[in-house]
């Protein structure tokens, strides 16, 4: 599945588009992350609530952005343990 | 108190804390109406170095609905920013402030106005000056002139932001010591001799946004209000606090930033609904809320705990609303859906189905020219709550409400005890002198002019 495919953008506040959380996470999977055009160029904070789940909710500027995307979960909760 | 500390979550953030809000046609003009929110309870006069004031990441709301929904039609959106003039010194004010442009004033805030429509937003005024608090004798001499120079003129509105007295009245030391009220002192479950009230907010002030505007700026058609039983003579008014949804803390700053949307952390229409109708644990989530969607909480309003707490706390004083097991209509109309015509002769400020907990005010109905501290239940339609006005005495008025005096109203086969008639916590407004002319509440007390209290542990 590509990262396209993988993501599933709910916009909080009817803004539902690009995200640029690949900063976020370390390891093998940034390298094969590219920028887009439309990716925040400010600071981002991702929330992960339920970590069995496959919600980030990433709050940047003055929006909210839902993704839906258990791979980016994973990827968070591993660096978040730290490896 | 009216909203002051009334939730656990907003008692720990005061500076987002709403503590009364107040709506009502102006006596100078009664074209105009006046539209009033209080923010950062219990202001110690003398508390420096850091004085109080906005909260630069705080969005502040007036808000407004005129079509019968609940709905914020129109809010008023009020954001400010401080500066630091001088930052090698510790000092508030490095001199005596004669002007709100001085620069002996170390902390000035300024502000903008943003008034939205349906969603679409413009910006009425930017850099609007803020006064500095009355620190003093010797920083601000003059204290009415700075605040004078606070009063803005936009078109044809008027605003100012900044400090004032507090002018609510209330004996908090009693009422949350067990539902006392000293004057019944005798008659409660635990009984002490009667004495008169004591004024907990007598010498506190607050933060003030207070907002005058044509009535015709209000209403749904744009024309100034004409007919007291028209639907669209009453609008909704509430205000709020919201904080960004995530907050960093940003150790090279040395401060929390804000990350995200703005999300609602205070609310207030009627007064004392948060304080007293609603339970401990949906305090935080009715802060959160818009007033649409308050049917959740209908259910403490058509049976509320100090209802049912008052014949137990005064024994044989409240046999009559012991007995009365109806739902309270006249607390839910009062409360949540305005009075509808035919209950109050040739008056009405219903808003529709909708259950939501606004201060609903009847644009239509002129100025008393002998306002009444007990407003509508003492004949004075001009009063809470139909509005609200400073000199409302709203403690004693919900107080008597709740103990059954306006159950007739929706109910007229129930008789109320003598005592709804009387009860009161025997406080009166002896705070700061309220003005004539816009803003309207007192001048704030000064710090250097500030007494400490007296209290004892027994």
């Amino acid at each position: 599945m590509t990262d396209t495919n993988r993501r599933k953008f709910l916009a909080a506040a009817g803004i539902g588009t690009a995200a640029g959380t690949v900063g976020l996470v370390g390891g093998a999977s940034s390298a094969s992350a590219r920028p887009r055009a439309g990716r925040a160029k400010e600071p981002v904070l991702a929330v992960v609530d339920d970590h069995h789940g496959s919600e980030v909710r990433m709050l940047v500027g003055e929006r909210e952005v839902v993704v839906q995307d258990r791979d980016l979960v994973t990827r968070i909760l591993n660096a978040a343990g730290g490896e | 108190m009216s909203s002051h500390r009334e939730a656990p979550e907003i008692s720990k953030d005061p500076v987002a804390d709403s503590t009364d809000v107040y709506a009502f046609v102006s006596p100078v003009d009664p074209d105009m109406v006046v539209l009033i929110a209080n923010f950062i309870p219990l202001q110690k006069p003398d508390g420096g170095p850091n004085f109080y004031e906005f909260g630069d990441d705080v969005r502040y709301e007036i808000h407004v609905s005129n079509t019968n929904r609940a709905e914020s039609d129109i809010s008023y959106q009020f954001r400010f920013t401080t500066r630091v003039r001088n930052r090698q010194s510790f000092l508030y004010n490095t001199g005596p402030i004669n002007d709100i442009g001085d620069e002996t004033w170390n902390r000035p805030q300024v502000y903008s106005v943003t008034r939205v429509v349906n969603g679409k937003s413009r910006v009425l005024a930017r850099d609007l000056p803020c006064p500095p608090v009355n620190v003093g004798v010797r920083s601000t001499p003059d204290y009415a002139a700075l605040a004078d120079q606070a009063v803005h003129t936009v078109g044809s509105r008027k605003v100012f932001a900044g400090q004032r007295a507090d002018a609510f009245h209330v004996d908090l030391g009693s009422i949350f010591d067990l539902g006392a009220l000293r004057p019944f002192n005798e008659a409660h479950l635990i009984s002490m001799p009667a004495m008169g009230g004591v004024n907990a907010v007598q010498s506190y002030n607050v933060h003030t946004i207070a907002l005058q505007v044509p009535a015709r700026e209000l209403t749904k058609d744009g024309r100034p209000p004409t007919s007291v039983l028209d639907r669209r003579s009453t609008i909704g008014m509430w205000a709020t606090a919201s904080r960004r949804k995530g907050r960093v803390f940003d150790q090279k700053q040395g401060k929390f930033v804000g990350r995200g949307p703005w999300v609602q952390v205070s609310r207030l229409g009627n007064p004392l609904f948060n304080e007293v109708i609603v339970p401990m644990g949906q305090k935080d989530r009715w802060n959160s809320r818009e007033p649409n969607r308050d049917d959740r909480f209908e259910k403490f309003v058509n049976r509320p705990e100090l209802g049912e707490l008052l014949p137990v706390l005064y024994p044989g004083v409240f046999p009559k609303l012991a007995a009365y097991k109806k739902p309270r209509a006249d607390l839910n109309a009062i409360l949540l859906t305005g009075i509808p015509e035919g209950v109050v002769p040739g008056f009405a400020n219903y808003t529709g189905p909708v259950k939501a907990d606004m201060l609903r005010l009847n644009l239509a109905v002129p100025p008393a020219e002998e306002p009444h501290p007990l407003g509508l239940v003492a004949g004075d339609a001009a009063g809470f709550p139909n509005g609200r006005r400073i000199s409302d005495d709203v403690v004693t008025i919900e107080l008597r409400a709740i103990a059954g005096l306006t159950i007739p109203l929706v109910d007229p086969s129930f008789t109320p005890d003598d005592a709804a008639g009387a009860v009161e916590d025997g406080t009166s407004n002896t705070n700061a002198d309220l003005l004539n002319v816009f803003p309207f509440l007192g001048l704030p007390g000064g710090g250097y002019q500030t007494q400490p209290g007296t209290t004892q542990a027994s």
